[in-house]
Order: C-alpha cells, then structure tokens, then sequence
C-alpha cells in the first residue's frame, strides 16, 4: 500500500516533526490569546448559520453579487469544472497580451493546477506569497493552507533562493532572506499584465470581495497590473457586510492565533487604473463551480462548503503533526482536505487518506466554522467501505464476531488461553508477541482477562443489591474483557452510595470499531442487537459508561443508525440523554472523595470524554486531590491509540504517544489518571516499553479506594 | 474616563500588539510634524489639504506617505482607509514606511461597527477600502516574524484628539 510508505518516509523526516511539533503547541497558546474574552463557540455557530444555504439560494446570490458588478463594466463567468476555468483565464491573459501574471496566494487556484495549465501556454505565472514562491521556484506543492513552506528549514529556503538567485545567503538572516524576496518580486508586480486574486468572502449584497493577507502581496497584485482576475470558488459568497464580519474576526485567530490579519482588503468593481488602457482596471471573476454546486444539496457532505480555510483542522490534528500536509490531505489539507478529496478530486485517494484520520475530533472542537469534520470522515469511511469494500479480516470480525456476543465471548476466552506462554509474570500484560513486525512494539498490551466483568459481576452477587436509586452500566469490550477491575470498582462505590447498577443481559460491541473502519452495515446491527440488551431508559437515573468512545456511540450514532427503526431510535434518543462518564455522574450527585495519600497525580482527558461526552472532571479532581493534583500540558490531545488505528498505523500513534509521555514525565506524578480503558491500554502499555515509573489508572480504580463524602 | 477614551486605550493597546507606532497630537501640533517630516506623498483632507503632495510611483517604490484613515476599530487595532483613489492605493502598497492619520472622534469598538460605512461606501459602482493593522509581515519561513515583505515596513498612526 503506497501510503503506508509514504507515512514511513515522513515520519522519519526529523525536519518536519520538529516544524510541526513546535507549530502546534505555539498554535493552541497564541490562539487561545486570540480568543479570550471571546465566545467562540457562539461565533461559531453564527458563521455555520449564516453559510447554511441550498444550492438554490447560492445561485441567488451569485446572480446578486453578479448584477452589482457587471453595473461596473466588470466581467462575471461561471466555470463548471478546472479545465474551463484554466481555459478561461488563459484566454483573458492572452487577450490582454500577458507575459507575466502575479498571482497572490489561492487554494482555488491550486485546486484546478493554475499555474502548471498556464505555463504550458506558455505563461508565467509568478507567485508572490512568500511561502508559495518559495515552493514555486523548489518546484514543490504546499503542506498547509495557510502556512505552505512550513516542512521547510531556513537552511532549505537559503539553498532554493541561492540556486536562484545567484546570491550567497546567510541561512540564520531570515530577515535578509524576506528582503531578497520583496526586491525580487517587486518588478513582477509592474511587469505583469495580469494579477490573479482569490477572495476570502464575496459579498453578495454588494458584489464586493474581501481579501485576507498578511504580506500586502495580494493588495499589489490587485493594484498594480491593468487587469485583476478574481478566482473564488461558490461557497465563498455570504449575504452581506455583516455576515462577512463574523468571518474576518474569527478566520485569522483560528489561522495563525492572530487577533486580525494585516490587510482585509475589499475590492468592488472595476477601479481605476493607470495602466490600464481606458483608465479603469479590467475586472474577472471566475465562479468555480468543479462539483461543489451539486453538494449544497447534499445530506452530510454540505457542511463541508462552510469552510472558511482557516487551515486550522490541520493544526489541531495530531496525526498531521505527524506526517504533514504532504501525506495528510492532497491539495486541501487536514481534516478539511480529507473531505474535499473525497468531493472534489480523487475518490480512491481519498479513501486512503481518510484512514490517517485517528477519530479524536479535535478538529470538529476547533473549526470556525462549526463544522462536524470527524463526523464527515466517519460517514465517509463508511460511504467508502460499502463502495470499495473493507479489508476483509475485519469485516469478519465486525460482521460474525463483536455482532453476535456468543461468538465473541468464545474468541476472546481462547486468546485468554492461548496467550498464557505470553504473559509476563505480572500477568496484567503480554510479554512478547512472537512474528509481529518491530514497530509495533512500542507498548505493552494487557492480557486478556480469564474472567469477565459480566461473569465477575454474578459472582460477586452484585445483581442482588437493590435500590430505588438506580443506573445501568455499560462495560464495553475493553472493560468486559481487558480491564473487568475497573468495572468493579465502580460497582463498588456506587453501591456504597445507595445506587442498585444495572447491566446488558449479553455483551455487544458498542459499533464504533465498525463504523470507524468504514463497515456501516456490521456497524448498525451491532447497534441494533445492543439497544435489545440495554435496559428500559424510564427506570434509571443515568447510563453510565467507563469509556468515552462508548459513550459517544451510543450518544449519536445509535440514533443515526437506528433512523429507520422508530422503537430502536426511540430508545436510543432517551438513552443518549441519559448517557455519562462515571465522574459526570459523580460530580452531579454531588459524590465527593477525601484523598490521604501524598501522591502526586495528573490527568489524560480522553478525546471522547471532553469533546464526546462534554465533561472534563479537571475541577472534581483538584477538589480531590488538591495540591496533590498537577495538571497535564496538553491534557485533551489524543494519546494515539483510536481502536485499530494504533494498529494500522503503529508509527503514527507511537510518535503521539511520545509527545504524550513526554508532558507525563515533566508533570512528575505518580500516577496519570484517565477515564478511558483505550487510553489506559495505550498510556500505560507505553510507559511500561519505555521503563517510566508512573503508574496508570482509570478513576474508577482510584476513587474506590479513597473516602466517600457524600455532601 | 469618557466611552471615547476607553476605545483609545484599547485601539492603542492593540495597535502596539503589532508594533504600530501611535502618535497622539492635536491639529496644530500636527501641522507642524507635516512640515518637519516632509513625506513623500501626502493626501490628507481639511484643515491639512495644503500639505497634498504626489509622487512618481514605480517599482523602486516611495520613502514615506501619509494619508488619512476613516476609521479606528479599537477590537483589532485596525485602521480603515478608502483607497478607491488609485494613487492611494499605490501609496499605500508601495511605501517604506506608512503614516496614517485618524481623529478620536472616529473610533469605534468592533467589527460590526464598520458596516455601514462600508454599505455606503460599497453602494457606488466601485471601491477599494483596506483595513490594515500594522505594517506588512510574514511568518512563512520557519514562522519567525519578519515584518516588511510586500507593502511598508512600518506603520504609523497619529491620533488626533479632536474632543
Ligand atoms: S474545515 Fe474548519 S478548521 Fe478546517 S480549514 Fe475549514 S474552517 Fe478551518
Ligand atoms: S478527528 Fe482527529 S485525527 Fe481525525 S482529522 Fe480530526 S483532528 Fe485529525
């Protein structure tokens, strides 16, 4: 498989793991500067609502927008797909005799492959974006959105700008570097017959386009030739000034954590101009249209035209971080860039990228937008997995194993023999897995368990405690098979609380592993047969769950996959409003705990604990815990492990995984607490590879053992 | 202090956070720095009309400019300037170094306090307004700010206080 190659060769490039390591965390710092004092999400919300439109009230808007410019002798044209829009502009640089055309920095031209369709007109098309000429002249394509130079080193950039232009460049004067760049372009700006924009909004009320740049380059390319050629694709029309301004504020905070960008130029008509032969500049706009008209029809895929290419879904995704823009998307990068993949260029490639996703939804917390990206690529992987079929032993698994809990329980009770020659005399976890490659060596795994938690449950008599107070658990296989103690002791504290738990008659899979993998299909009967075993919603107080990935299926997919079954989706929509993490639940019933102990602890927030299931227990643990508890740096970011995913791609969850230990290390704790038994498994199988001394536990574990102070 | 003087604070406070340089004068104080500095190009309106100056504009660009601004946006320490005018335009890109002139009066608290004014402006056949917030900059190679790339290496602004 071609990208798994490709992934190896990055991840092994230390240039652009150091880039994009740093990137990232001077990112989540500097835009959180940006952002105080602010509501994002209600902003948010406020840009998705004013860009929800059907395709009919887009191409009102065109027309609006169309009508106010052509009053101004300006020249509208619709381009249905990348070739007529080359064809367009090349016929309007020709027209105007065009040599040269400076060109500011645009992902729609990128989109089509501009310059390489000029340049076999035989045009030339000099970019004038710093970052986008120092590809130009590398002969490279852009790794981010809104940074595309970022893979490279000062050292690179001085080598490329040598070759070309003759001088001797001091690789650590970033500042002469920028100088060289500035005299250099300087004459394209007046030698150029044509400048080519693209526009960040287009103001339909007005037919007015809004330009968002930090370097001025995209006020000279308008300013300077005699002719401007506007490039912007459909979704870049919003209604009016007002909507407009709710993008200008939050689209530089989330790009680069800026509080606003240098220049926000905004361009009407046709201005005046002294080059120009009648005085006034000659004015284009190519609407692009290349599929994305047919989507504002769309059911799930339509959000994606919300975008407001902030590039942030790339700075946020921890598996970017990992492999860059180069493997992490194609032309669109990050999150955003796995989609339109799918919607506007290669479907089969974009079948390959959408497995880089790890599902943290990260980038759905961050986009400006508000647009559900993981949720998109999710639905994606299964439209993908029906069309192109998925990889046929885990189809087995999904579809006659984890479906048919009988089934499962027997699997795993023969691995939890076979695996005994492979324990370590702990027997918590497996010592050594013979014929498995290297590079999935970079943890331990916890043994199978040789009894469940369901069985663990009878023995223990747990069923017999009654109470009018009453919750249902949900164990999960990880806690079923894997880590049974954790649901023990939440048992336990419950009890002790007064509360009768609850548990699923059988044992079925909760449906994400499926539906992550892209086998929608084994994934809804999954889906289907659980709700069967779950209890009747009225009689309990809460549905509680000890890992998130859980919660967060039953939450939202169990009603999207049950859409067609009104009893099941029923259910399924009480149950979800009742779903929580242990501590959710603690915290609302006001279960306080008194700690003795003088460890030091610190906590992983799972990334469907905070972002799935919206509670993050940071306030309960430092009323528990006080001086003792120390916060982690980066506590949200995923721990790499996402289900299979560690698997597919071991390279790329052990490098998260490290940065993850790394900030474990510098909180000096004792003991991370977590609330996921996936991040357990990941975490603690890590540290243990690695020699570090700190113990991992899920709460549940902990809590049982300390002092409950019921206020 | 007065709602004026509290969107000063801010629009200076926020300028500053991208090295704009804010001058506060008043008009006579002001004449008086117009005819020290001798700026290249200069397009300011009544009571400082008299100062106008043009200039030859080409790739070698122009030492300074000074111009007015219309408005202050104190969130983002923005200044908004008409640039419909062409030779403001070309000032305004090619400039070493860009002054800027606002009066107090014309300061506003947000964003969405500029859209009528661009509604209006917006309304005739063509425009060109910018809104600019500190000198021209990058951060393209290595993310290490660099200010000066394509447009003025500083920017300037003086603040008249006219209440
Ligand atoms: S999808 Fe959202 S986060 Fe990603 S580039 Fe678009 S607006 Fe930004
Ligand atoms: S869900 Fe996480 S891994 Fe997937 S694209 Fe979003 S940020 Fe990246």
């Amino acid at each position: 498989m071609k990208i798994k190659q490709e992934v190896k060769k990055k991840l092994n490039d230390k240039v652009l793991y150091t880039n994009l390591k740093n990137f990232a965390s001077n990112y989540k710092v500097s835009r959180q500067n940006a952002l105080t004092g602010l509501d994002f999400f209600k902003l948010r919300n406020d840009i998705y609502k004013s860009k929800d439109f059907s395709k009919e009230e887009i191409i009102a808007l065109f027309e609006e927008f169309k009508q106010h410019v052509e009053k101004s002798g300006c020249t509208v044209l619709h381009a249905e797909d990348a070739l007529t829009a080359n064809k367009l502009i090349t016929e309007i640089c020709k027209k105007h005799n065009a040599e040269y055309i400076v060109k500011s920095k645009s992902m729609t031209s990128e989109e089509i492959k501009l310059n390489h369709y000029l340049e076999k007109q035989g045009l030339k098309p000099i970019e004038t974006d710093l970052g986008e000429w120092i590809l130009q002249i590398a002969g490279e394509h852009p790794s981010h959105m809104v940074m595309p130079a970022i893979h490279k080193t000062r050292q690179q950039v001085a080598k490329i700008f040598e070759k070309h232009t003759g001088e001797k460049i001091n690789p650590d004067d970033i500042d002469k570097m920028v100088k060289i760049a500035r005299k250099y372009l300087r004459e394209y700006y007046f030698k150029a017959a044509v400048g080519i924009t693209g526009a960040n909004v287009a103001v339909a009320s007005s037919g007015t386009i809004g330009i968002v740049t930090n370097e001025g380059n995209a006020r000279l390319s308008s300013t300077v030739p005699p002719v401007h050629i506007v490039l912007v694709g459909y979704e870049k029309l919003v209604k009016n000034f007002s909507d407009a301004m709710k993008i200008i504020r939050l689209l530089p905070k989330s790009a680069t954590g800026q509080n606003i960008s240098t220049y926000v130029t905004w361009i009407k008509g046709s201005n005046p101009s002294f080059k120009s032969d009648t005085g006034n500049k000659h004015t284009y706009y190519i609407f692009l249209d290349n599929g994305r008209l047919s989507f504002f029809e769309h059911p799930f895929l339509k959000d994606a035209l919300k975008c407001i290419r902030c590039g942030s879904c790339a700075n946020v995704c921890p598996a970017y971080e990992m492999v860059g823009g180069h493997v992490f998307g194609d032309i669109y990068i990050g999150a955003i860039g796995l989609i339109l993949t799918s919607m506007l260029h290669d479907e089969k490639k974009a079948k390959e990228i959408l497995s880089l996703c790890i599902g943290c939804k990260a980038c759905s917390f961050n986009c400006p937008a508000g647009i559900d990206l993981q949720s998109i690529i999710s639905d994606l992987n299964v439209y993908m997995g029906k069309k192109y079929s998925v990889n046929p032993v885990k189809k087995f698994i999904y579809s006659a194993v984890m479906k048919n809990p009988a089934v499962f329980k027997t699997a795993m009770k023969t691995a939890s023999f076979l695996q005994k020659p492979m324990l370590d005399e702990t027997k918590e976890n497996i010592k050594n897995i013979p014929y498995i490659p290297k590079e999935h060596n970079f943890r331990k795994l916890p043994s199978i368990k040789t009894k469940t938690f369901s069985e663990l449950f009878t023995e223990k008599k747990f069923g017999e405690f009654k109470s009018s107070k009453k919750v249902f658990f949900y164990p999960g296989c990880a806690v079923e098979y894997f880590f049974p103690d954790m649901g023990v002791s939440m048992v336990e504290v419950l009890q002790k609380t007064g509360y009768q738990v609850d548990i699923p008659k059988a044992q079925v899979c909760c449906g994400l592993p499926a539906i992550h993998a892209g086998d929608g299909e084994s994934g809804k009967k999954t889906i289907l047969k659980n709700i069967k075993h779950m209890g009747n919603p009225d009689d309990y107080e809460a549905f509680l769950v000890l890992c998130p990935s859980c919660g967060m299926a039953i939450k939202e997919d169990f009603k999207k996959y049950t859409l067609d079954y009104i009893a099941e989706f029923k259910k399924s929509e009480k149950i979800g409003k009742k779903v929580m993490s242990f501590a959710n639940f603690l915290k609302i019933n006001n279960i306080r705990f008194q700690n003795e102990d003088d460890k030091k602890y610190t906590y992983h927030t799972p990334c469907h604990q905070g972002r799935g299931l919206g509670f993050v227990p940071e306030e309960f643990l430092k009323e528990t815990f006080g001086e003792n508890f120390i916060p982690l740096k980066d506590s949200d970011v995923c721990c790499g492990f996402g289900g299979s995913f560690s698997v597919d791609y071991p390279g790329i969850s052990a490098g998260i995984l490290d940065k993850k230990i790394e900030n474990i290390i510098n909180t000096k704790a004792d003991c991370l607490l977590t609330d996921c038994p996936g991040c357990v498994m990941q975490i603690d199988g890590g540290l243990k590879q690695k020699g570090v001394n700190v113990k991992v536990k899920h709460l549940s574990e902990v809590l049982s053992n300390l002092k409950i102070q019921k206020k | 202090m007065t709602n004026t003087d509290t969107l000063l604070e801010k629009f200076i406070e926020k300028a500053k956070d991208v090295q704009t340089i804010c001058i506060k004068t008043d008009k006579e104080a002001f004449k008086n720095i117009l005819k020290e500095k001798n700026f290249a190009f200069v397009s300011l309106n009544t009571p400082f009309k008299s100062f106008n100056k043009e200039c030859e504009f080409d790739e070698s660009g122009i030492k300074d400019a000074i111009v007015n601004a219309d408005f202050a946006i104190a969130e983002t320490g923005t200044l908004v300037v008409d640039s419909t005018e062409e030779k403001i335009r070309l000032a305004t890109t090619l400039a070493e170094n860009l002054s800027l002139v606002i009066y107090a009066s014309n300061m506003v608290a947000k964003l969405e306090n500029i859209v009528s004014y661009m509604n209006d402006k917006n309304s005739a056949d063509n425009a060109y307004i910018a809104f600019i917030t500190g000198a021209s900059r990058t951060a393209d190679i290595e993310r290490v700010l660099t200010i000066g790339v394509h447009g003025p290496v500083s920017l300037t602004c003086y603040i008249i206080e006219d209440l």
